[in-house]
């Protein structure tokens, strides 16, 4: 009883919270360590292959759009009245990593059977002090402590995600350390990305029009052929494999005779590509259906908030 | 630290100068702290913005208003720097500090400093005088205020353009407190406004001075118009104000089409000036540039009920319905003249290229149906809107929908249903979704000036189909919609022509669309005779509470909680109750979480009720 009440005390400030990220305002440092060692419980007993029931919507990239995240969710469907699954790069690159990932984190902590995110190679310490997270962290907080909790929430985040046992989720793609969904179970993810072996592998590769694997342009991960995807799902016994981590100008990109798709979720990604979004709606039969959509319009782009520079100088 | 090497800390510093004033006290902070400040007025720029913030608040500190002139030195050193944010932030602190003074001091330090810095070769100083002096001149005494008044002629004719810019922005100001202090007498032959200010305004108007002067001409104008009233005088500046029309930068011209409205109104007790005002509004809406175009757009019904009042001034314009009518005819032919130009103009610009000024023109035309009243409006007003309401652009037609209020107050739109129709079905299927969300929400009110046949006959259909749209906003908002309907309509019609379809949308095998179902039986719901919502509606919604979808069973929770309140005790008790408990022991959490809430608020509200 005390457990339950809690947890209802708990959740008319989380949806507060939630509130106030929806209208792009962070929240303060030790609302965000409180948030993230919440979301900690949960992820830590969620699998490296998360289970996740249908019917679900799966979105690609996101990468710090905030407004461009509000406008998929206008057109699938606020959570919870819709189930998501999210797989990866919430920050960098975009102007509002932190409302972006608090956001999804905070909705993950409210209602945890709704939501699933899993990890993409954005999700990692060495990678987001090149691409903004880090640096935007340190501007709008004044210091990097928001960073590190949200990059030590990020070696919680599963791995991937099994839908009705038939459709695979991943960041990146497979592995060639990896022959069955099994391998991916017995995996420490407790750790930063590493720089190879099966876990890097997940996040990083991409699939490509050839035979057996090849090595990977972006110097981490593998390129993998057709050939290793149909085995691969005939030895899982899945349908298909569901990716995002490339950018496809149409949203969403089917491949080896729909084994594999690619859903991209940040449209005009950067603000500049010009591309539209996709995401993916899964109905109770697993039927899909690719909703696209284009990058939220000026009117509905809030003006950053202009926080007066934290006093850290006395 | 105000003295050390880092700019963000030296920034920090100056931005708690008050707090540095506090813990010092009053007589120190005046005798050591603002002599120190004047010393360090050598700085980067940020640090001396931050200076020139704080002093305009360290009023208090320093001992309050009859202390405030010791603020005055350093204000006077950050009112001559190069930097223009820091200038307009000393000058903003500046007026803080003048309003704060006696008058004696005013008078004493406050005046003198302005007319150093008019004075001073650096043309910085010149411009942040000529940005103070105006509004300095009520306070003044009689020499002060005709040295003054001199001064400022002499900014206006300054050598440096940027002195000249800002002389003439604070021209109306000076113009207003002339008048304010000396009296109407000034507005005479041989007053100081004919004499001075008025060969200021011709000066600074006139073709040689670069853009960024001339486009302070129209805000003058308006200026000089409210003051002089009818004087005939006014007729010397008539000619200035049309000649901006054809000025050759698009920035002056725009400027006098955006604030055109002004001129008419300020214009409009001056027999004879709507002659010469409105041919020139009229080549503002065929000027060159979209955006001169758009502007002046925005402004026609304003324009147009501004000639109205020239000719009837306090005429009720919004007078109902027959009155309106009779009163028309009996005005004189002048005034319909005015709006009917005005109106051929429109259809003219049906034809614009630029599609935002036909936006604009959608978005303003039915205005104009008040001023022309209904015989008027049927003639020359009606086909234009047709016209537009077949635009190719989307925009174009749903802003003239979203307007179409003001054109039914004064004819009724079943003149223009049968045009109307095409139009919202057409924006009704729209491939951006923004636009056939818009068209919903202004649905409710088309379904009242449509009338419930006609809509019933050419829209329900339409209304139902939204409820299956690809995109969760616009059927979240096709749910909105119906519990508006049904608000507008009654229940019957509601039975009738939404709930058959509702109900076979329940029944969809996708979640998606089941969910739309409930949300939609929830909401309206709470419109009906609650006896029929009891009978026709809850069952619909208990029946999902054991669907398979999780997501499904939640919102069966959520729409209890709305619709039970209107339900009787007993079917509380022996319908809804029982299925809560049931989602009590969902083994979904948040299905709990939901159940739990409504049985909350339920009980709360039926333990009221016995």
């Amino acid at each position: 009883m005390t457990a339950s009440s809690l947890t209802s005390g708990g959740n008319s400030c989380l949806d507060e919270q939630i509130e106030r990220l929806k209208r792009c305002e962070y929240l303060r440092e030790g609302e965000v360590k409180a948030l993230c060692l919440r979301a900690r419980e949960i992820l830590v007993d969620e699998s490296n292959v998360q289970r996740v029931d249908a019917p679900v919507t799966i979105c690609g990239d996101i990468h710090g759009q905030f407004y461009d995240l509000v406008e998929l969710f206008k057109v699938g469907g606020e959570c919870p009245d819709k189930n998501y699954l999210f797989l990866g790069d919430f920050v960098d690159r975009g102007y509002y990593s932190v409302e972006t990932f608090l956001l999804l984190l905070a909705l993950k902590v409210r209602y945890p059977d709704r939501i699933t995110l899993i990890r993409g190679n954005h999700e990692s310490r060495q990678i987001t002090q090149v691409y903004g997270f880090y640096d935007e962290c340190l501007r709008k907080y004044g210091s990097v402590n928001v960073w590190r909790y949200c990059t030590e929430i990020f070696d919680y985040l599963s791995l991937s995600a099994i839908i009705e046992d038939k459709i695979f989720t991943v960041h990146g793609g497979l592995s060639p350390s990896i022959n069955t969904l099994d391998q991916i179970r017995v995996i420490d993810r407790k750790q930063e990305v590493p720089h190879d072996g099966a876990m890097c592998d997940l996040m990083w590769s991409d699939p490509e029009e050839i035979d057996g694997w090849g090595l990977s342009p972006r110097g981490a991960g593998y390129l993998f052929g057709g050939d290793i995807v149909s085995m691969f799902n005939e030895r899982n016994d899945l349908d298909l494999i569901a990716r995002a981590h490339q950018l496809v100008m149409e949203g969403h990109r089917s491949m080896f005779n729909d084994a594999l798709v690619t859903v991209w979720s940040a449209p005009n990604y950067c603000y500049r590509c010009g591309n539209v979004a996709a995401i993916l709606e899964l109905d109770e039969n697993l039927d899909r259906s690719f909703k696209i959509f284009d990058a939220a319009p000026q009117e509905a782009r809030g003006v950053p908030i202009k926080n007066p520079p934290p006093d850290y100088f006395l | 630290m105000f003295r050390g090497d880092d700019v963000s800390a030296r920034v920090a510093a100056a931005n708690r100068l008050e707090a540095v004033a506090t813990v010092l006290g009053e007589q120190r902070t005046r005798e050591e702290l603002l002599p120190f400040l004047t010393d360090g007025v050598d700085d980067e720029d940020e640090v001396l913005l931050a200076l020139a913030n704080s002093l305009g608040k360290m009023i208090p500190s320093v001992g309050g208003g009859s202390y405030a002139q010791s603020l005055l030195p350093p204000i006077e050193l950050l009112l001559m720097v190069e930097e223009n944010t820091v200038r307009d932030a000393a000058t903003a602190s500046a007026s803080l500090i003048a309003s704060a003074l006696p008058d004696e001091i005013f008078q004493d330090k406050y005046a003198s400093m302005l007319t150093r810095l008019a004075r001073k070769e650096w043309f910085t100083a010149r411009i942040s005088s000529a940005g103070l002096i105006a509004n300095a001149y009520p306070r003044l005494t009689q020499t002060q205020q005709e040295e003054h008044l001199k001064l400022f002629a002499e900014l206006c004719q300054d050598d440096t353009p940027m002195v000249r810019r800002v002389a003439a922005q604070n021209l109306g100001i000076m113009v207003e407190n002339v008048v304010q202090v000396a009296g109407r007498c000034s507005l005479e032959e041989g007053g100081v406004v004919t004499t001075i200010l008025i060969p200021l305004y011709e000066t600074l108007s006139s073709n040689e001075q670069p853009d960024s002067v001339r486009l302070q001409t129209t805000e003058n104008c308006v200026v000089f118009g409210r003051v002089m009233g009818n004087l005939t005088l006014i007729q010397r500046l008539l000619p200035l104000i049309v000649a901006t029309i054809d000025d050759r930068s698009w920035r002056v011209r725009w400027t006098a089409a955006a604030k055109f409205a002004d001129v008419i109104n300020a214009y409009n007790p001056i027999p004879g000036a709507m002659d010469a005002l409105i041919p020139a509004y009229e080549k503002l809406l065929q000027d060159p540039e979209a955006e001169v175009r758009t502007a002046a757009t925005f402004n026609l019904a304003k324009v147009a009920q501004g000639c109205e009042s020239m000719i009837l001034p306090m005429t009720a314009v919004g007078a109902e319905g027959d009155d309106d009518v009779s009163a028309a005819a009996n005005f004189t032919g002048e005034r319909v003249a005015a709006a009917e130009r005005l109106v051929k103009r429109v259809t003219l610009m049906t034809e614009d290229d630029s599609e935002h000024v036909r936006a604009a023109l959608a978005m303003v035309a039915t205005e104009l149906a008040p001023i022309l009243g209904r015989d008027a409006t049927i003639t020359h007003l009606v086909p234009p809107i047709l016209l537009l309401l077949r635009d190719a652009a989307s925009e174009v037609r749903l802003n003239l929908i979203s307007s179409l209020e003001s054109l039914n107050k004064v004819i009724g739109v079943d003149l223009l249903s049968q045009s109307l129709l095409p139009a919202i079905l057409d924006l009704a299927q729209d491939g951006k979704w923004r636009i056939r969300l818009a068209i919903i929400q202004q649905t409710p009110l088309l379904a009242e000036q449509l009338g419930k046949d006609f809509f019933t006959d050419k829209l329900s259909s339409i209304c139902v189909n939204w409820l299956g749209d690809d995109i969760a906003t616009i059927r979240d908002a096709a749910t909105r919609n119906i519990k508006e309907l049904t608000a507008l309509f009654g229940t019957d019609w509601a039975c009738d022509h939404l709930l058959p379809s509702i109900d076979e949308i329940r029944q969809n095998s996708s979640y998606l669309r089941r969910l739309t179902a409930v949300q939609a039986c929830g909401r309206m719901a709470v419109e009906m005779d609650p006896a029929i919502a009891q009978t026709e509606v809850l069952p619909l919604i208990l029946e999902m509470a054991t669907d398979t979808v999780a997501n499904i069973r939640f919102n069966v929770a959520q729409a209890l909680g709305e619709m039970g309140t209107i339900c009787d005790p007993n079917v509380y008790d022996q319908q809804i109750h029982p299925v809560l408990m049931l989602l009590h022991d969902d083994p979904d959490r948040d299905v709990r979480f939901f159940a739990d809430k409504t049985s909350l608020r339920l009980e709360e509200a039926f333990a009221q009720k016995r």
